[in-house]
Parts: C-alpha cells; sequence; structure tokens
C-alpha cells in the first residue's frame, strides 16, 4: 500500500472514497466539473480550507477532498464533517520535508503536492483520530 | 456496542478538559508559562488577571459606564487568548481562491474599531445600559435570532481586539490611544452577553464551553417537537444532507465566514442524551447578492435542533466555542444524531408564534432550493472583481456583527441615514491599498491577530478618557 500523502484528519469515518485526483485552480474548473457530470469520480483536490471554493461541490455531492492548508476548525473542515465527507487537510508527502507554513510563500510546495496528486487514482483513509492518509488504489 | 461518555466530567471543579490542538499561547505574557487551549487554558488566564473583570460579574457591575485600566486589559488579554483558542488553527485555512477573506476581514476589523463606538454610543443613548442587557436577554427566548455568541463575541474581540490589534500592528495607532472608544465597545459587548447568559459569566469559555441560555418553557417545545431519526435511515440522511446543505449557504451568503450560523448548548436531556439548537442564517435581506435566495424561497433562518446520543458517541467533551461552533472529541458526532426537528423563521423580525416546523420528510423541496441558491449565488459570486468581494466582504463583517443589536435596539436606521454607516472611512480606504503589501494580509494578520501577539496592553497611567488627538 503506498502512501502518497497524509494531513490533518477532518473527523473520524469508516467511508474510504476512490477516486481520481483532479485539482481546482479557480471557481470555473469548479462550474465545469459540476456541469461535466462527473464530480463523484473524483478526489478533489484544493489549495485553501475555505469553504465557499467548493460551495457547489460540497453541496451537489463531492465524495472526497484533499487541501493543501486548513486543518478541521478552518471552514471547509466544520462543513466536510457536517457532510461526511472524507477531508484530509495540509496534505504533504511524508517522504519529502516541505511543508505548508502558514503566511508563508507555499508555491513550491503547492506545486510539488499538485504534481505528486493531480490524475492519481487514491483512496482516503480517514479512520484515525488525527491523520488521514492518501492511499495509491490498486 | 453501547459506549459511556465521559464528557460530564469536563463540568467537574478540578477538572482541566482536554487539549484539542498542541499549539500554546504566550500573548502579553512573556517569560511565563506558555498557555494551553481549553479548560485549562481558561482556568490560568483567570487566575493571572488583575481585577475581577472574569469572574461572575453583578448586574451593577455590567450597568456601570466605566471600566478600570485593569479591566480593560484583562478583557483585552482574555479575549487576545479566546480568540487564539478558537482560529489560530482556522487561521491555517490559507487563500480561499474564491473570496479574499484575509482582506476583507483586516479591513472590516479597522473600520469597526474607528467607526463602531459613535455607532454603539449612539444606541446606547437611545436605549440606555438596562435596554442593551435586555436586548441580550431578548435571545433566551428566542430561536433563529442573530443575537448569538458569534455576533456577541464579535463586538469585544473582532471591533476591539482584532480592530485595535490591526491598527497597531499598521503602526496607525499608539497603546495609549483610544481609551474611551475601547470602553464604549467592550461595555456594549459586557451587557449583551451577561443579559443572554445570565450566569455573571460573558464568554462560553468561561463555562466550560457552555452556551446554555434557553428558558426552560423554550427549551420544552424545541424538545417535543423532535422526530426519532436512526442512523442509516432514510429520514436521518435527509436531516443531515440539509444540515450540511444549509449551512453551507450560510457561509456562502455570509461570505465564507461564520455569521450565518449559531449553536447554543449543549443541553443535557433526561435520558442522558444532549441537545444542540443550530441556527442557520440562510437569506439576510441586508446584503444584496442575497436576491438569489429570495428568488428560491429560501428564508431568513433554518433553525435545527439536533438530538446527540453523547453514550453512543462515546463523548469526551462537548465544546460549543465563542463563535457558536460545536467541536467534539470524538470529532464526529453526525452518526449519533437520533433526534432532530426543523424550524423556520421568514425574516429576522418574524414574531417567534409564527415559526413554523417542516418535517423531515418534506426537506426534500426545501433541500432543492437551498442547493439552487448556492449554486447560484456562487455563480454571481464568480464574477465579481476582486475589489467588489473585498468591499462586500467588509460590509458582512462590519455590519453584520452589530447589526441585530440596531436592529432590536431600533437604531439601525438611524445608523444607517444619520452616522452613514454604509460609507467607508476615508482611512479605511486608504489602507485598502496597504494591506497587501510586506504580506501584511496574508502573513502579518494570521501572526499577530490569530496567534495573540498583537494585543498589546493598555500602558499604566493611560487615561480613561483619551482618544486619539494627533495623526504623524
Amino acid at each position: 500500500m503506498t502512501i502518497l500523502a497524509e494531513g490533518y484528519n477532518s473527523f473520524e469515518t469508516s467511508k474510504s472514497p476512490v477516486g481520481t485526483v483532479k485539482y481546482l485552480p479557480d471557481p470555473q474548473s469548479v462550474i465545469k466539473l459540476i456541469q461535466s457530470g462527473k464530480l463523484k469520480e473524483h478526489i478533489l483536490l484544493v489549495q485553501g480550507g475555505t469553504t465557499t471554493f467548493l460551495a457547489p461541490a460540497l453541496s451537489m455531492g463531492a465524495v472526497g477532498v484533499i487541501t493543501l492548508s486548513g486543518a478541521p476548525e478552518s471552514h471547509l473542515g466544520i462543513l466536510s464533517r457536517e457532510f461526511q465527507m472524507p477531508c484530509v487537510m495540509t496534505a504533504y508527502q511524508p517522504e519529502n520535508e516541505l511543508r505548508y507554513v502558514t503566511g508563508g510563500d507555499n508555491d513550491e510546495h503547492f506545486k510539488a503536492m499538485i504534481s505528486a496528486l493531480d490524475g492519481k487514482k487514491v483512496r482516503l483513509e480517514c479512520a484515525a483520530q488525527d491523520v488521514g492518509k492518501v492511499l495509491l488504489a490498486d | 456496542m453501547k459506549q459511556m461518555s465521559n464528557y460530564t466530567r469536563r463540568y467537574e471543579a478540578n477538572d482541566d478538559g482536554l487539549r484539542f490542538q498542541d499549539l500554546v499561547y504566550q500573548g502579553n505574557f512573556k517569560g511565563m508559562e506558555p498557555v494551553p487551549d481549553g479548560i485549562l487554558g481558561d482556568k490560568i488566564m483567570k487566575s493571572r488577571a488583575k481585577s475581577k473583570v472574569l469572574e461572575r460579574v453583578s448586574k451593577e457591575d455590567v450597568l456601570r459606564d466605566q471600566f478600570t485600566l485593569d479591566e480593560l486589559n484583562d478583557l483585552n488579554n482574555y479575549l487576545a487568548w479566546n480568540i487564539w483558542d478558537v482560529l489560530v488553527m482556522r487561521a491555517t485555512e490559507g487563500v480561499s481562491g474564491m473570496i479574499p477573506r484575509q482582506e476583507y476581514e483586516i479591513l472590516a476589523f479597522m473600520h469597526e474599531f474607528y467607526r463602531w463606538p459613535e455607532i454603539l454610543g449612539m444606541t446606547v443613548d437611545e436605549v440606555g445600559a438596562q435596554g442593551i442587557v435586555d436586548i441580550g436577554a431578548s435571545a433566551r427566548r428566542e430561536i433563529g435570532t442573530k443575537v448569538n455568541c458569534v455576533h456577541d463575541w464579535c463586538i469585544g474581540a473582532v471591533g476591539f481586539g482584532m480592530g485595535r490589534c490591526g491598527l497597531l500592528a499598521l503602526e496607525a495607532i499608539k497603546p495609549q490611544d483610544y481609551v474611551e472608544e475601547s470602553n464604549t465597545i467592550l461595555k456594549f459587548m459586557q451587557r449583551v452577553l451577561w443579559g443572554k447568559r445570565q450566569d455573571g459569566y460573558l464568554l462560553n469559555s468561561q463555562d466550560r464551553y457552555r452556551c446554555l441560555i434557553h428558558e426552560e418553557d423554550v427549551l420544552g417545545k424545541l424538545v417535543s417537537a423532535l422526530e426519532p431519526i436512526e442512523s442509516g435511515s432514510e429520514a436521518h440522511d435527509s436531516f443531515i444532507r440539509f444540515n450540511a446543505a444549509a449551512e453551507l449557504l450560510s457561509f456562502l451568503d455570509h461570505y465564507d465566514c461564520r455569521l450565518g450560523l449559531g449553536d447554543t448548548g449543549p443541553y443535557p436531556l433526561p435520558d442522558g442524551k444532549v441537545l444542540i439548537v443550530r441556527d442557520l442564517f440562510t437569506n439576510e435581506e441586508a446584503f444584496d447578492w442575497s436576491d438569489v435566495c429570495d428568488h428560491e424561497n429560501v428564508p431568513h433562518c433554518y433553525t435545527l435542533v439536533i438530538e446527540v446520543d453523547a453514550d453512543a458517541m462515546g463523548a469526551e467533551e462537548i465544546r460549543i466555542n465563542d463563535i457558536s461552533t460545536t467541536f467534539t472529541r470524538p470529532k464526529n458526532y453526525i452518526p449519533y444524531i437520533t433526534g432532530g426537528a426543523v424550524f423556520v423563521r421568514e425574516k429576522w423580525n418574524t414574531p417567534m408564534g409564527e415559526i413554523y416546523q417542516v418535517n423531515i420528510a418534506d426537506l426534500e423541496q426545501r433541500l432543492n432550493g437551498v442547493q439552487q441558491a448556492t449554486f447560484k449565488l456562487y455563480s454571481k459570486l464568480a464574477r465579481m472583481s476582486r475589489r467588489q468581494l473585498i468591499t462586500n466582504g467588509m460590509y458582512v463583517y462590519y455590519v453584520d456583527m452589530i447589526l441585530p443589536h440596531l436592529r432590536l435596539a431600533g437604531t439601525y436606521e438611524k445608523a444607517c441615514r444619520d452616522l452613514d454607516m454604509w460609507e467607508i472611512d476615508h482611512r479605511v480606504s486608504d489602507y485598502y491599498y496597504d494591506i497587501t503589501k510586506r504580506g501584511f494580509a496574508q502573513a502579518t494578520v494570521p501572526q499577530k491577530i490569530f496567534s495573540g501577539e498583537g494585543y498589546l496592553p493598555f500602558p499604566d497611567g493611560a487615561k480613561l478618557g483619551r482618544s486619539k488627538y494627533y495623526w504623524f
């Protein structure tokens, strides 16, 4: 079992969604994904831990989210719990030293994470209290 | 398998509660032991106070017009810790990609500190100190009211605390400035919160994160309306789906901030379960972008009454924090919801007698309206310029945080007409161009405001009536 990334687990759940990671850079990409009818085939990858950016995707039944910043106390963390949608937050690669820094220059880290995850078929494992995992799906 | 809960142990005097995070707080207490989050943090902060303002205070204390300097500094220190306690982890969330929230937040903080003292002072002149206490007390008999934890907390924590902290960080003011105005804001906050709680405390963190404000007969009516729902059933799915979707729209209508929701509780029930009463403000008529909510017949507020089986959950701690949000350990309380009820308040001033219940079986159509409004509002926001989004977000904070109190005082129209409430102060307009320089909004604000580092005390000997008299 290959661990691609780890991060804060938004809430404990036995749900373990599988999907192809899709990086969403802007609101237009969110709208386009919803209109494609393929929302539920994807695990969504976003930079921020805020709620509004993903609002329609959450409302229409997104199955799982990976963020590159934020925590369970962030608005997206709260909403993922309410939607019972597994969410791994402030994801990082365990073997890489790059980590998100609040208010810092995170460009290099974000690019590395997007490159490592976008397009991969993954499974989210979110049963533990604190740590959520992004696993390469078989 | 039935588990047992330990959360009631948190209410024993010698219990220090759980830690919800690894970080610790330093604030103005350099050289002293850092302070953790939660119940233990509250105890330490109270022990470091020089005055009695963080103990249970009397009505006589609250009606007195002037805080002492020690009281002002104790409130400043406590609010700074409390802000850190509830927001330090949220502040890790980075940029939205949709709404420039850090930018609108910092502008609003400073705008509030400059403009609210006059508006709040006018309101006290109109209704008196007792009138402000009564506004707080009104929340004890109402649901769907924005006179709630987060709004009341914002008066002091945001308008005074973050506003003053932001201006200090921008070097626009000095620690000895605006003492009189600070007193005006904090007195208003104290009176509303005291009137609402009526146990002598102001904040939920002072009472082990409880907000048990509703009168017994009000609670009785809510409990009697509960419909039993079994985990995994269609009714359970409908209820939690509606809760989540309405909460999401509440966030969106309030520009990704928590002014759209308000929890109270956890109210203990005779059978050991607990009740959380949740207001979700899905359509605020003060905002022009809420027209999409009107088009979908979305009401001002949905109130969800949520019964949770704390024993089945194995609840270790339940916090209703001062920004109206429920956090638990374990984190996931949703599968343990065993009963629910949904009420509708069509407008902010709909009388309590006209609030009506929607059966869980009938939520599907309501859910569709909420989802449609969410998508339309998102599409609308996606077309807005950055400047427009920041301006709108600034208004959400600056207006909505005191709107419910002004509405009940009958002074909102006067504030708009005579005090130009919906104008932007010239100084704050100018700050718009400063906040993106040197990472002020993205780096300085999280560091100074959300970490608790920038809440400088009023210096010894500062005069209580001092405003600001010169600008360099």
